[in-house]
């Protein structure tokens, strides 16, 4: 399992597990799942998708993703949940 | 009783005096319980940005990110005071007037030129009466400081920076240690304080590279700067009204006590002053 948080400046939107995330990077979608190398990739604008026991879905735009040992932290400007 | 009436009003303008400090300290109590959340909340973004910056942070790139360059020598800064738009709340925008006062004296005694720029009406009013120029005023921002208000103040005085117009950006605002720790604060914000790598760093994959990550992290890391200190003074300015409002409604208390213990002494003696008259009256026809 991942585990995964998503925030933004003004709040923390998603904090817990996953098995798998999407994230829109500045040029196209990135898909992580378990055990994936550590990674530090900006973000562009599009839809972030959480898939996990109950997947979750935010709108982002701008910030970066940062995967190092199953963690997972999208820091992002704007992020709301769709 | 010319006396008892006039406390009886005394006594009233007390009454109602607490009642609205009461209120008032209970509104900011509730509004104090918000922003701090907000301050909580804003402790991970803030950290994560760290975290990524210094993690990517060496001195090589140091040398091209204009928004890390060290100035030789300052000659032009900007400083940003963030004070409350409101006042009844204690000592607090003095507090952080004075700070800011003491900023710019010691800037200047150093020969650097220093632009005021003041968010909150109290700030810029009390700049305007000593007359002292202020570049940028803004009461916009309420109770409620959100992403966008700390970029809009912050985006024009980075685009000053790079371009070398100004040297250094101060920015004055209260700490929120805790609810009784609030104490005013300058932290320069700019040029961006190296961040410390802490341990060896591990060697991530980074897309599209290092250099293009810190270009978009640096101007976030500033906003977040900024952004911070908003959340913190909001919740400082809620936390300093509150300690007011508690203690001008204990005063009030207080005040009730005493007038309430004159009037019936006054009360009391009014009706042992009548009785002797009538009892004397009394004697005085038996007599």
């Amino acid at each position: 399992m991942l585990n995964v948080s998503v925030v933004s400046p003004e709040a923390t939107l998603f904090d817990g597990e996953a098995s798998s995330v999407v994230a829109p990077a500045f040029d196209g979608e990135v898909g992580i799942l378990e055990n994936h190398a550590p990674m530090i990739t900006v973000l562009g604008q599009g839809t972030l998708r959480v898939e996990g026991a109950t997947p979750m879905r935010f709108h982002v735009s701008g910030g970066f993703v940062q995967v190092v040992d199953n963690t997972v932290r999208v820091v992002t400007e704007k992020a709301t949940p769709a | 009783m010319a006396k008892g009436r006039e406390l009886v009003g005394r006594i009233k303008t007390t009454e109602n005096t607490r009642k609205i400090t009461r209120t008032m300290e209970m509104v900011a109590t509730s509004k104090m319980k918000r922003a701090s959340d907000r301050v909580v909340a804003a402790r991970p973004y803030a950290k994560a940005l760290g975290d990524v910056i210094s993690s990517l942070f060496n001195a090589d790139l140091a040398e091209r990110f204009p928004l890390l360059r060290q100035p030789a020598a300052e000659r032009r800064a900007a400083l940003l005071l963030i004070t409350a738009n409101r006042g009844l709340c204690g000592g607090f925008n003095a507090n952080l007037i004075k700070e800011a006062r003491l900023t710019v004296g010691y800037l200047e005694g150093k020969g650097v030129q220093v632009d005021l720029h003041v968010v909150g009406r109290k700030g810029i009013g009390y700049f305007r009466y000593v007359g002292r120029d202020v570049v940028m005023a803004r009461t916009d921002i309420g109770d409620v400081p959100t992403a966008r208000d700390a970029a809009s103040l912050v985006d024009g005085l980075m685009a000053d920076f790079i371009s070398g117009a100004i040297d250094a950006v101060y920015v004055v605002h209260s700490k929120f240690n805790s609810v009784l720790s609030t104490p005013p604060h300058t932290e320069r914000v700019l040029p961006v304080a190296a961040p410390q790598r802490a341990g060896a760093g591990r060697d991530y994959l980074l897309y599209p590279s290092a250099e293009t990550i810190l270009t978009e992290l640096l101007p976030s890391y500033v906003r977040n700067a900024v952004y911070r200190a908003l959340v913190e003074t909001a919740a400082a300015e809620q936390a300093a009204r509150r300690t007011a409002m508690k203690s001008a409604t204990d005063n009030a208390g207080e005040m009730l006590n005493l007038l309430r213990r004159t009037y019936n002494r006054a009360r009391q003696a009014n009706i042992t002053q009548e009785i002797a008259e009538i009892v004397g009256g009394a004697a005085a026809l038996q007599g």
